[in-house]
């Protein structure tokens, strides 16, 4: 289980995360929702390491992350919100790397990446630097490279973003079975629908600070409102029929 | 009058045209990987050179007034042409290497390529008038370097014109001097054009990348290993006269001929040499004019040309299954050979400093005797190639995609990434000044030159080690800060650095070509110390974090009141 105690992070003098917890248990797919700006991607970048907490701490297991951060790297897979890959690399070449990184044999690597690349329909653009790909094709790379490496918590930052149709529809089941083998996904979003057909549960954060808390299964039984209703009101958005109305009226001539 | 040319110029500043003109000479300043801030002052950079390039040619004025005046007095008027012949080279082949230097430096943005297409395509603008834009700009920016370069040349051609002989009419040769040299600049400009134009005509997408990044690389290599060959050019005149047949291939002879031949003063040998350049200026225009027509007939086709679906015939379709190495270290390694190999950042850095190195052993073996070349060249070449190799890894490349080397750090992977930086760096270093030196010092010494090789070897990796010693990077992950020193400190430490380097350097090889014993001693002392050094940058990789974010030298130390 990934446990974050009292996490904060100041950069000067914003606060943009303040005391937050919450758990992700093994098994299951945390959904963590928050309007931009509310702190979704500081707690995914402090989950991932790239950035340290200013108070709190992370825990895996029972035991602080801070005793063992690299032996707690190893079991974590990471898709960004932007596809931030080396883009003058193949697609081959970019897993090649991720892989040799994470400590991958050659044999293992000659056996997956051409697997992977071909179930994630990417092994006819294998010749062409990343430079060339779309938006999502790129993401779907980052999903292999995420996932090459068998990670016990997989962490996402707006991972649909870009994918289509099919792509989506495949990894809403392969996040639902990775989940089900008993290990973690947290998953930082801004869509409601994803969170409905994904999430056991769900967080919603707003400026900074854990706004509610869901289990997925009582909110559908209980709640006579909708995720985005219910989102809405936790995080104190407006009625935005007045901001509409101005803009559209600056548009006549 | 006032009012209407206001109106005027209103009127010509807010067409759409005018205003992507505009937007396509602001980007010829962009590289794409320096921040707002640097970006900004790299164009006070640029436009400031402009005014250096006024002052070099006052400086370059008065040091030919001493050789002028001594021409004038005591000389013939033989000596005068002959003298001519050679300096009036020189003054047209400056302004030729200096905008041949600028048009590579903007070589990326020489024809509109897939992003205009993609941004302005959906806009209600005419292709035409994109592609003009582009070409006015182009004609704008590669303009303002000509007339600074040709300014700043102005002074030292009317002095070279003033003669007591009345060898020609000065307002004439300035109109040719003006003509002849000015189609040398616009050779120049053509010709880099043009290569970058075939490039983008004739290789598919996934080759073009690698290709020209490599074509334009050895391009900037040739021109900086050109750099000194310039000021050679005044002493071409005897071989010019004597019609040598080798002056077909130096470009600045062929627009001497051509600016001789509009004086009336040109035999068949200099009409000659002006037809060769006229003839090739026309085509390289001749390229660059098909080019930008191919572009604009079939801009989709070539622009949205479909990813390759076959793998390039040097690259085989398989995958390595054993290693003997780390994965770590493999991994750091194929990514910094990769990524040299298709940047043309990187590349057109590590070559084009590297290429300074071979420059300066260019005027050694030019100007020195080849045992006294065989000691120090390979120390220059080292030098150059050690800045070139720190400068080209420092810069980053998609620096937000570092992510994946911050989530993978660990103290032994650390080692390994650091251990396969310190490979390449030292093979680039110490092979490529060996390969330049063997033959040299095998000239030189024969059989007896084992022993000052291996000192090369020595110094150089004890060099290595001194270039690397602060070094916690994996290449191309790391911000960069320009600016964080003074550029004229910087460069005065560099040039003092590379004297103390070459000299010391130097002085060991001597001393083993003298006394073997003594060789063997310094040879196996740099040695040991090469290996002490090893030592102690092992024991600093495993214990100090990699760097990702650039520091200024000196951060003020903050009170936290």
């Amino acid at each position: 289980m990934l446990e974050a105690r009292g996490l904060s992070k100041r950069y000067g003098g914003f606060l943009a995360l303040d005391r937050v917890d919450f758990q992700v248990r093994r098994g299951e797919i945390l959904g963590y929702l928050g309007p931009n700006g509310s702190g979704k991607s500081t707690t995914v970048n402090t989950v991932v390491g790239l950035i340290d907490p200013s108070a709190g701490s992370l825990w895996m297991d029972g035991a602080p992350i801070a005793d063992d951060p690299v032996g707690y790297k190893r079991r974590i897979g990471y898709v960004p919100e932007e596809p931030h890959l080396y883009t003058h690399l193949t697609a081959i070449e970019y897993l090649m790397l991720v892989g040799r990184l994470r400590g991958l044999t050659e044999r293992t690597l000659a056996e997956k990446i051409p697997a992977l690349l071909k179930l994630l329909l990417l092994w006819d653009s294998r010749y062409a630097t990343m430079a060339a790909y779309s938006k999502g094709m790129r993401q779907r790379v980052l999903f292999a490279a995420a996932l090459m490496h068998n990670p016990d918590l997989l962490v996402l930052d707006e991972p649909f973003s870009g994918l289509d149709v099919t792509a989506s529809l495949l990894f809403r089941t392969l996040l639902r079975m990775y989940a089900a083998g008993d290990r973690m996904v947290l998953f930082s979003t801004h869509r409601f629908d994803m969170v409905e057909k994904l999430c056991s549960r769900v967080v919603i954060l707003s400026r900074g600070r854990i706004a509610a808390e869901y289990d997925m299964e009582e909110f559908r039984s209980q709640q006579s409102r909708s995720l985005e209703e219910v989102f809405i009101q936790a995080t104190g958005q407006d009625d935005f029929t007045p901001v509409a109305r101005e803009i559209l009226d600056l548009m006549q001539p | 009058m006032r009012a209407a040319f206001a109106a005027w110029r209103r009127r010509f500043t807010e067409r759409e045209e005018w205003r992507l003109t505009e937007h396509f000479f602001r980007a010829l300043f962009d590289f794409g990987f320096l921040s707002d801030l640097a970006a900004d002052s790299f164009k006070r950079v640029l436009i400031g050179s402009i005014g250096g390039f006024i002052a070099f040619g006052l400086l370059l004025t008065r040091a030919f007034m001493v050789k002028y005046a001594v021409l004038l007095g005591t000389g013939t008027p033989e000596r005068y042409r002959r003298a001519l012949l050679g300096d009036d080279m020189l003054i047209i082949g400056l302004p030729m290497l200096l905008v041949a230097f600028v048009t590579l430096l903007v070589s990326h943005s020489l024809f509109p390529d897939e992003r205009d297409f993609r941004i302005l395509g959906p806009l209600p603008v005419q292709r035409f008038v994109v592609f003009r834009a582009k070409l006015t700009a182009l004609l704008m920016f590669a303009g303002l370097f000509t007339a600074a370069a040709h300014v700043s040349l102005l002074p030292l051609t009317l002095l070279t014109s003033l003669n007591p002989w009345g060898e020609h009419n000065v307002f004439l040769r300035l109109i040719a001097w003006a003509i002849a040299s000015l189609t040398g600049s616009a050779f120049a400009i053509l010709s880099i054009t043009a290569v970058v134009g075939a490039l983008v005509l004739a290789i598919s997408r996934s080759q073009l990348q690698a290709l020209s990044t490599f074509m334009r690389s050895m391009v900037l290599g040739l021109l900086v290993v050109c750099l000194p060959l310039v000021s050679h050019l005044p002493t071409l005149g005897p071989a010019l006269s004597s019609q040598a047949s080798w002056m077909l291939f130096v470009p600045p002879a062929w627009f001497l001929g051509l600016q001789r031949t509009l004086q009336g003063q040109g035999d068949s040998w200099l009409v000659q040499l002006g037809a060769v350049g006229f003839i090739a200026t026309l085509l390289a225009a001749m390229v660059v004019g098909v080019t930008y027509l191919v572009l604009f007939r079939q801009f989709e086709r070539l622009m949205l040309r479909p990813a390759p679906t076959s793998s390039p015939w040097w690259r085989a379709d398989r995958f390595p299954t054993r290693s003997r190495v780390s994965p770590a270290f493999e991994g750091a390694y194929g990514f910094t050979m990769k990524t040299i190999g298709r940047s043309q950042l990187h590349q057109g850095v590590l070559v084009g400093l590297s290429a300074c190195g071979i420059g300066m052993a260019t005027i050694f073996l030019t100007s020195a005797r080849i045992t006294t070349s065989a000691v120090f060249v390979p120390f220059l070449l080292m030098f150059a190639c050690g800045v070139g190799a720190r400068a080209a890894l420092a810069l980053p490349i998609d620096y937000r995609a570092n992510w994946i080397f911050q989530v993978t750090e660990d103290r032994l992977t650390r080692r390994d990434q650091l251990r396969a930086v310190d490979r390449l760096v030292t093979m680039y270093v110490i092979a490529v000044p060996l390969a330049a030196a063997a033959p040299l010092l095998w000239m030189a010494h024969s059989t007896n030159a084992l022993l000052p090789a291996a000192v090369v070897v020595a110094v150089g990796l004890v060099f290595v080690h001194g270039v690397l010693l602060d070094w916690q990077r994996i290449p191309f992950t790391c911000s960069y800060l320009p600016g964080k020193r003074f550029i004229g400190h910087s460069a005065l430490i560099g040039v003092a650095a590379c004297i103390l380097f070459t000299v010391t350097g130097g002085g060991f090889v001597r001393l083993a070509t003298v006394d073997a014993t003594l060789g063997t001693i310094v040879a196996a002392s740099l040695l040991l110390i090469g290996y002490w050094l090893r030592g102690r940058r092992l024991l600093n990789w495993a214990r100090t974090p990699l760097m990702f974010e650039d520091e200024f030298p000196d951060q003020p130390l903050r009170l936290q009141l």
